[in-house]
């Protein structure tokens, strides 16, 4: 018998300060799990995987490498928690836990041929990593393709090295701090002339979302006003989880389950939802 | 009441110390009763300073400080304030620390009346109100019970030890109650009982001994205490309900506002 | 037909406790009120533990062991939490249990197949009780105690119209006979349920519940869970499970502090909503036997079937005027 809940242990080959409280790990690909699929996808953007120790505990997170990456997936975790806290204190050659792809990622097949705007802030940035690079990869099935990020100071923006790459695949890039230091050259919070810096066809565009509050001053601030119904509008959510397969009932929402209906979810069917 | 940011060094033995103010020491003989425990975990800590248990005693500062019993004079409310001063971690170790207890039942108009019999008018004592430490100084954690449960005091070594940050329990002691398979003294019984107000984690030692809970382990995070009332009220007198209430809770704030509430 | 006598229930009992470990789950009322669940799904249950060098190891199953005296409704609830722990993805430490174990039931009521477990135990009165297999493992059982067992026909005195003289001994009382006519049209329970949300009752009930657990930890289709690691003194690590409730405060707050279910009400609706809105999406039916459990032990004395009775009430009403 499976046991869904058996992690494997991995080993983390290379670690990357990616902000004074945020570390990426990249972690050895180990048999049985993360195979390629058909398309030849490790992982769909948007899923997660359930990472951690025995001893400390498991936490959710979204691979960010690229999901055609057969070598390694790479994660970032904040340093909040036990979990986070205990990955924080590790080093390069230590082995943690890893259980997945869980979750069913975002809708690449709706996506093709659309116009896409990826909203995002602070630590949510991962999952949209790993689309952008999917994008990038199929850059001939999609149209414009834009970044809206938020961090709260320049600090705190993940991945800059990334970004730098993603620009040069012409990807467009839209950075936003809520406290700017006397270096910062770009936007501040998520304000309503972003629009005007964004062309895209609304009738044929989708947005994804991950990360919770800087998400809905996008959302209310420049995916609703740019014109992009809530039914093109697709958000990672973010709930308690413990088991990640649908068992422990801590991530339902309604009558859904985040871990597994989810955790990217129609933004017009959350509407619905009681909780 | 959350701990602060101020986990342990994983990598270094923490220097403990261990204080009593007023209340019965039973308490520290948990500690004694650990056993082998206690010899594992005396090679994870440094117990740099314990009246009870050695004699090495050994000035702060600390990294950790147990504290056990409630301070009710002014040289042990000047020591806990250095202590505070002097540790990165102050944990209460038991319900006497940690929410006055039984200490804390009597107010001083009251203990005047006994001073009196006993004493004399001639004895002026120089007590004062038994309250939490939480009263006085910033607590980090409060292992709860009357007396502790050794398997609470080692899990929150093991929580401190691992660099983590204790945690409180959220289930109440019907969780516990009910694991040992007790009939419920509310619904079954008609009997009063705090347990579904009161934090778990106590394997629910009184009722399976027929007594009744009356919450020493502390009161439960957002627990519907007024509903409890009620619930009692019709199953004892007031006065019985006060009795229960006030047994462990006379000076935590949740029974205060409790009382106020009711003026 | 097989039966076993009364006098020979006892006889087996001793013999089968010379080979395995007997649990009698006795009334439903009996050891706090907890049922057959605790043997398949323990409240505090070790899963992994791992060394500092070790692989993960997994804990491994108990020995075989014999659970005894389900009635009714615990067989239906077995039988429904097999599915629930089986889709859409297997419980390992569930399984890995229910695999070590023959369950028997024992039912007073007229049943005309069995309702779960490996064997059940039908009281046909005149001390004899008739004999269900249900289960490979239950007929493996029963042939290897045979000497207990013996063919029958409990039909000898059938009435003309040939229906069995089996007297109508039901066991069941008021309460779960009414909650369990309730629970045969789940799917009209299921809309009143999501149509209640914003019903007054709920207000009511956010300032009763007490918010103990108590209905979620003996209601034997319940399973929420935590998970819990530790680091022991010994650098010994370990993950367990733990059961949860739903009703308890910190069930859907996140390491950030966000309470997606900030209040009592909000969490006493959804454990209702689990029990016949989720449930029923899920599995096609409410998440309730109609044990009585939950109504007999909750210190609040909130009783299920009265809530469904006002909601069924407003909601039939509201159907009605539209």
């Amino acid at each position: 018998m499976n046991n869904i809940y058996l992690p494997q242990l991995v080993k983390i080959t290379k670690i990357i300060e990616q902000s004074p409280t945020v570390k990426s790990f990249r972690l050895e690909k180990i048999g049985g799990r993360f195979e390629k699929d058909k398309d030849g996808l490790v992982f769909k953007p948007g899923q997660f995987v359930m990472v951690g120790q025995i001893g400390y505990g498991e936490s959710p997170l979204g691979p960010s490498s690229s999901p055609y990456e057969d070598k390694y997936i790479e994660i970032a975790a904040r340093k909040a928690g036990t979990v986070t806290g205990y990955l924080h204190s590790l080093k390069e050659g230590d082995k943690i836990t890893l259980r997945g792809p869980y979750g069913n990622g975002f809708p690449l097949d709706f996506m093709k041929g659309k116009d896409i705007v990826c909203a995002t802030g602070g630590c949510g940035i991962p999952p949209i990593a790993a689309l952008v690079e999917y994008i990038i990869k199929n850059k001939e099935n999609f149209g414009r393709v834009y970044v809206l990020y938020g961090a709260k100071t320049p600090d705190e923006i993940l991945m800059k090295d990334k970004i730098e790459e993603w620009k040069k695949e012409g990807v467009k890039i839209i950075l936003t701090i809520d406290k700017p230091d006397k270096n910062w050259k770009g936007q501040v919070g998520f304000v309503t002339d972003l629009i005007k810096e964004i062309d895209i066809d609304e009738a044929n565009a989708v947005a994804t979302m991950c990360g919770p509050g800087p998400m809905m001053g996008a959302l209310e601030k420049v995916l609703r006003p740019l014109g992009i119904s809530d039914r093109r509008i697709f958000v990672s959510m973010e709930r308690k989880m413990q088991c990640g397969v649908g068992k422990c009932q801590h991530c339902t929402t309604g009558k859904k389950y985040v871990c597994l209906d989810g955790p990217v979810f129609n933004y017009d069917e959350i509407e619905k939802n009681h909780d | 009441m959350r701990l602060k940011k101020t986990m342990i060094d994983k990598n270094k033995k923490p220097r403990v110390a261990i204080y009593d103010f007023t209340d019965c020491e039973g308490c520290e003989v948990k500690l004694v009763s650990l056993r082998e425990r206690l010899l594992a975990l005396e090679k994870k800590i440094d117990i740099v300073n314990w009246r009870l248990g050695q004699e090495r005693f050994e000035s702060g500062p600390y990294d950790i400080t147990i504290i056990e019993g409630t301070p009710i004079h002014h040289h042990e409310i000047s020591l806990l304030k250095e202590l505070r001063e002097n540790s990165k971690i102050l944990v209460a170790l038991g319900a006497c620390a940690a929410l006055a207890g039984i200490p804390g039942i009597m107010p001083e108009k009251d203990r005047k009346v006994w001073y009196e019999k006993i004493y004399s008018s001639q004895y002026h004592p120089a007590g004062v109100d038994a309250v939490p430490l939480s009263a006085y100084v910033d607590v980090d954690f409060a292992i709860h019970g009357c007396p502790v449960d050794e398997d609470e005091v080692v899990r929150v070594f093991e929580e401190l030890l691992a660099g983590k940050t204790p945690s409180y329990r959220g289930f109440s002691v019907c969780f516990d109650c009910k694991q040992a398979g007790n009939p419920c003294r509310i619904a079954e019984e008609k009997k009063p009982c705090l347990g579904p107000i009161t934090q778990g984690g106590c394997k629910a030692v009184c009722v399976s001994g027929g007594s009744p809970c009356y919450g020493c382990f502390g009161i439960r995070e957002e627990a519907n205490i007024p509903s409890l009332v009620k619930i009692l009220e019709k199953i004892a007198d007031p006065k019985t309900v006060e009795r229960y209430l006030t047994m462990f809770h006379n000076r935590t704030k949740e029974i205060l506002e409790l009382k106020d509430n009711e003026k | 037909m097989l039966i076993i006598k009364t006098e020979k229930i006892d006889e087996f009992l001793e013999e089968l406790k010379t080979n395995f470990s007997v649990f009698n789950i006795g009334g439903s009322l009996s050891d706090g009120g907890m049922s057959f669940k605790k043997y398949f799904f323990p409240p505090v249950e070790k899963i992994f533990s791992k060394t500092s060098t070790s692989n993960v190891e997994v804990m491994k199953a108990p020995k075989k062991f014999i659970l005894l005296g389900l009635d009714l409704p615990d067989l239906e609830a077995l039988t429904y939490l097999d599915e629930i722990m089986q889709n859409p993805n297997e419980d390992f430490f569930y399984l890995q249990k229910r695999k070590q174990s023959v369950v028997i039931g024992l039912t007073a009521e007229n049943i005309d197949t069995a309702p779960g477990g490996d064997i059940v135990f039908q009281d046909v009165g005149e001390t004899k009780y008739r004999v269900w297999e249900n289960t490979a493992k239950g007929k493996k059982l029963i042939k290897k105690y045979k000497r207990f067992f013996e063919e029958s026909d409990i039909n000898a005195g059938a009435d003309s119209d040939g229906a069995p003289q089996i007297p109508n001994n039901e066991s069941l009382g008021e309460w779960s006979r009414s909650m369990r006519e309730l629970l045969l049209d789940s799917e009209f329970l299921a809309k009143a349920v999501e149509w209640s949300r914003d019903h007054p009752i709920w207000d009511e009930l956010g300032k009763k519940c007490l918010g103990c657990g108590i209905c979620t930890y003996v209601c034997p289709l319940c399973h929420c869970f935590s998970i819990e690691d530790s680091v022991g003194l010994d650098d010994k690590c370990s993950r367990c499970r733990k059961w949860d409730a739903c009703t308890l405060p910190d069930f859907a707050k996140i390491a950030g502090g966000h309470n997606f279910r900030p209040s009592i009400k909000e969490r006493y609706y959804d454990w209702f909503y689990h029990k016949f809105v989720r449930g029923y999406n899920e599995y096609g039916k409410s998440q309730c036997v109609g044990c009585e459990r939950c109504k007999e032990l909750c210190p609040a004395g909130i009783d299920i079937y009265e809530i469904l009775s006002v909601i069924l009430k407003d909601y039939k009403k509201t159907l009605a005027e539209s």
